[in-house]
């Protein structure tokens, strides 16, 4: 267990994502193919497919090289959605994915509600993962 | 049509496996599996497992402080008032 920190904190960080992914994608399959509602969330799945889980990985990995006497896993996992969110934004922007104006007035407290639920998650299920990989 | 099997192989197989490739195989079988002896009941193990049982058993029960029940009570209130919020929360994780 003493080998590859790294690696082991990449996959302890892309794990919750991966997972919860399977859950987002079964209830969008069903939503869109047997209910047949409109939305081509499709043209824009690449992000929370791809990207979302490896910065996950990344983000722990750094925590785990660099910052871990420093910050706290849950605060730095917090400060992630400040990241992901124009990211998300760009790319949703990028490939024409027409986001209602709705979402885009309530984006600031959108942002501090992801900044609490992963400031949550970072802090119990991928600290719990690292400890049980030996992160850390 | 399947041609009946000769000698337990068909005609379509090519030659069985030689004494001698038995005889490899067996080796490398045996080479893969620890021998008996380790397995048996009694047997030592390579290494102490209670220690890491024991602190295991040691570590505190998790305890979640009240703060971040109230974080997670107000992102629960959040996604109650303000349900277009869902779907973008979904997408960043």
């Amino acid at each position: 267990m003493n080998k590859h920190p790294l690696l082991r904190a990449y996959l302890a960080g892309i794990a919750v994502p991966t997972v919860f992914l399977l859950v987002v994608m079964a209830n969008y399959t069903l939503v869109r193919y047997v209910y047949n509602v409109p939305i081509a969330i499709e043209r824009v799945i690449v992000f929370p497919m791809a990207f979302v889980p490896n910065l996950w990985g990344l983000w722990n990995l750094l925590h785990t090289a660099f910052l871990a006497r420093r910050f706290s896993l849950g605060l730095f996992g917090a400060v992630l959605p400040l990241l992901l969110a124009p990211l998300g934004y760009f790319v949703a922007h990028l490939l024409e994915f027409p986001i209602p104006h709705r979402v885009l007035d309530l984006a600031p407290i959108g942002l501090c509600i992801a900044m609490i639920l992963y400031y949550l998650v970072w802090k119990y299920l991928v600290s719990f993962l690292n400890a049980e990989l030996g992160v850390g | 049509m399947k041609k009946p099997m000769r000698d337990g192989m068909n005609d379509n197989m090519k030659d069985g496996l030689s004494a001698d490739e038995f005889a490899t195989m067996r080796e490398q079988l045996r080479d893969a599996m620890p021998p008996l002896d380790e397995l048996g009941i009694g047997a030592e193990l390579r290494r102490d497992l209670w220690p890491d049982m024991r602190r295991r058993l040691e570590q505190p029960p998790v305890r979640v402080p009240w703060i971040d029940w109230a974080l997670l009570a107000t992102a629960s209130a959040a996604a109650i008032f303000f349900p277009a919020l869902i779907p973008a929360l979904l997408y960043h994780f």
